[in-house]
């Protein structure tokens, strides 16, 4: 059985009410020392990567990764990109120089969008559907340049290049290529991971309901992850308090702005989460929770509890094929000291538990 | 005639074949691993910044490692140079690109510069899925830059709908960050009329290919009738004394050799279309290799256009730079074989001398102006 891998967000690390503002009152500037110690504490806290997410309101993500690899050692950045930016074999070019100055601590999380008026800041006209075929066209070409079996001549509806090369190599002591993360909800997100990614990455419903949907795409060899809030502290009681004080402080002004921005949406992970928590109860299984959604949008669907409790939602969710994790916290910089203190070393425990029992 | 009081500004341009490398331009672009070289590079960066030289320029191109990514983390190595990253049009969108450059400013202290070039070679911009001609470089270059400038001007939201690139509502968060600029300071090379047009449109500074001062003179005047600066792009050759430089010359050709000519008829051939590198070939051609006492083209049937080259002892070469200054030129972009000796004999021998003739001149010129 290989072991759990978590990975945490960098989104709103040093700004702790981010996903309650309105987008336009954000500064871009990061808080670079705040950040460095960030990636330090992630890198003793058993965390292997950290998500730098793209979009107007914040840094060029890898261009901010080259600099956090420059003050550390082992964390790995998970480089959020859209296609229909960036030529894409000017991207392998950029991706493989990020390797080269990180020792290959570099993996890459492909995002259709979910905001089409923010795609077109962009230059990015087309719409929901044709993303993803566009986000295959460029994910072919790329992984034709990193196989680096010569000249790559592809001609699609949306890209086209003729005998490209780059002479600058993928720089990694294990792959040819970045690993490769889909976030998604759709069918069609489904489709591009299983073409293409190594891990899809999804927002979180019950472990029942996910596991037909994410059944076709373990079968098909690709991983599984989960986007998720973690909410844990020392007892059921007081997670469930530090829940609720969460959407206190987000207050309602959150809430007007998440109701803007659901209608600007053309996601469908984002849609499924927001009907989720449009349900009568916060709580689709005794640790799930949707309570946070109207306040900081779909990624604040939480997991909620103790420790143990942490330890045991994992496991279920285990159970149907998730394997990796990916969380966020408020606010980060705790949640993920006590997530690497308290909940890490149990998860450990229980997998060696497993495997000896299993021998 | 007027001297220009602005104080010249020396960059040398990355070499992605090694620091130490005496083939610089001699090599076929498809053998070139700028990776392996990396830490050379950094070290040739901070040099560069100990010796005072103003920028590094990291070219753009398939055979190297991202400008971009370089500037980031070259720029983290030193303190006062400035990083100056090419970028062509064709290949990441203007707000991605303003982004981009807006970040690596907010983590350098503004220490970031584009050198806007429009691609030599049509093969290779296909590489990157950029199918259009000259002139259509140009026109969406032109584009390009409108965009990028109305987005550091804050003009948001941006709404731009041209022949190649169409953006709506942009903005983005991230300010250009910098003591004294809202933007970074915008080189545009190219020798052709519409690069002309380029740089006075959108750029502080045109850069050409060097050629005999008379000769460069009506070409750039232009650019300085419109207020924006001129830099010349040279090689340097230099030595102690003026035969051992044209020793050190020869010595080169020699070294690069058939492979070297061979290399350079191949990268010929694929970049017929600059205007630029065409003038050096047919220079280096149809008169003798010596264009002025100090300007020589014996190199570029081995090394390519970008070798034509300054020549002679220290005392020479400022000569030559202040000949270039007398007609309007205030920016040096240069390049050697090899670059990191040849960095440091600049830095220690010649740089001095031109910072103390400069002052002088400058001082005479306001005693005249006091008058």
């Amino acid at each position: 059985m290989t072991p759990l891998r978590f990975m945490w967000s960098l989104s709103s690390v040093g700004d702790k009410l981010r996903r309650s503002r309105s987008l336009t009152d954000m500064s871009g500037l990061p808080n670079l020392d705040e950040h460095v110690e960030f990636c330090r504490r992630a890198e003793t806290s058993g965390i292997d990567s950290l998500l730098m997410a793209f979009g107007f309101t914040r840094p060029d993500p890898i261009t901010y990764s080259a600099t956090l690899g420059a003050h550390t050692d082992t964390i790995r950045f998970l480089v959020a990109v859209r296609s229909g930016i960036v030529s894409p074999t000017y991207f392998v070019q950029q991706v493989n120089t990020l390797s080269a100055v990180t020792d290959g601590r570099v993996c890459i999380n492909i995002v259709a969008g979910r905001a089409p008026d923010e795609l077109r800041y962009y230059g990015d006209f087309l719409p929901h559907d044709e993303r993803y075929e566009r986000t295959d066209e460029f994910w072919t070409i790329c992984h034709a340049l990193w196989r680096g079996e010569g000249p790559v001549d592809f001609a699609g509806r949306h890209y086209r290049v003729e005998d490209a090369r780059i002479n600058t190599p993928f720089v990694s002591a294990e792959r040819t290529r970045p690993e490769i993360f889909i976030g998604g909800s759709s069918d069609q997100a489904h489709a591009l991971a299983m073409r293409h990614a190594d891990c899809l990455l999804t927002l979180p419903d019950t472990p029942q309901r996910m596991a037909p949907k994410i059944r076709p795409v373990l079968a098909n060899g690709t991983s599984v992850g989960l986007l998720v809030t973690l909410i844990c502290e020392p007892t059921h009681a007081a997670a469930v308090e530090a829940a609720h004080a969460l959407v206190d402080s987000a207050g309602e002004k959150a809430r007007t702005t998440h109701g803007a921005l659901r209608g600007r949406s053309d996601s469908v992970g984002y849609t499924s989460v927001y009907d989720l928590a449009a349900r009568d109860s916060d709580w689709p299984t005794p640790y799930l929770w949707t309570g946070a959604v109207p306040y900081l949008g779909p990624p604040g669907i939480a997991l909620v509890g103790s420790p143990d409790e942490i330890v045991d939602a994992l496991a279920e969710y285990r159970e149907v094929g998730v394997t990796r994790f990916l969380f966020m916290g408020h606010p980060d910089f705790e949640q993920m000291t006590f997530f690497g203190e308290e909940v890490l070393p149990r998860v450990r425990a229980r997998e060696s538990v497993e495997s000896s029992g299993r021998v | 005639m007027t001297v220009s009081p602005r104080r010249m500004r020396f960059h040398w341009s990355l070499p992605a074949s090694g620091v130490a490398d005496r083939r610089r331009g001699a090599r076929f672009r498809h053998e070139i691993d700028q990776f392996a070289d990396l830490d050379q590079q950094r070290d040739f960066c901070v040099r560069a910044d100990e010796l005072g030289l103003d920028s590094i320029l990291l070219p753009i191109g398939f055979q190297r490692a991202d400008p971009t990514v370089l500037a980031t983390v070259f720029g983290l190595a030193t303190n006062r140079l400035n990083l100056m990253p090419a970028s062509r049009a064709a290949v990441i969108s203007p707000t991605h690109f303003v982004q981009q450059v807006n970040t690596v400013s907010a983590l350098t202290n503004g220490r970031i510069e584009i050198n806007v070039v429009s691609g030599q070679g049509s093969d290779e911009l296909r590489y990157y899925g950029d199918f259009s001609t000259h002139d259509e470089r140009y026109e969406r270059t032109d584009e390009f830059w409108t965009v990028c400038h109305a987005l550091w001007r804050r003009d948001f939201p941006v709404d731009f709908e041209g022949r190649f690139i169409h953006v709506e509502g942009a903005r983005i968060n991230q300010s250009f960050v910098s003591p004294d600029r809202h933007r970074p300071y915008v080189y545009i090379g190219g020798s052709s009329e519409a690069a002309l047009r380029l740089a006075i449109k959108h750029a502080d500074c045109l850069l050409r290919v060097v050629e005999p001062p008379e000769q460069l003179r009506p070409k750039i005047q232009p650019a300085l009738d419109a207020g924006i600066e001129v830099g010349i792009i040279s090689s340097l050759i230099v030595a102690p004394t003026h035969d051992d430089a044209l020793l050190a010359g020869h010595a080169l050709a020699e070294n690069a050799g058939e492979r070297g000519r061979a290399a350079v008829a191949e990268w010929r051939e694929k970049t017929t279309e600059s205007v630029g590198f065409t003038e050096i070939y047919q220079l280096a051609e149809d008169r003798s290799s010596w264009l002025t006492p100090y300007l020589w083209t014996g190199l570029v049937p081995y090394m390519g256009p970008m070798s034509i080259s300054l020549i002679g002892s220290p005392d020479e070469i400022v000569e030559s730079i202040f000949s270039y200054r007398r007609i309007g030129v205030t920016q040096f972009m240069f390049q050697a074989r090899p670059d990191l000796p040849t960095l440091e004999f600049f830095g220690a021998a010649i740089l001095p001398k031109i910072r103390q003739r400069e002052a002088a001149e400058l001082a005479v010129d306001l005693i005249g102006e006091g008058r």
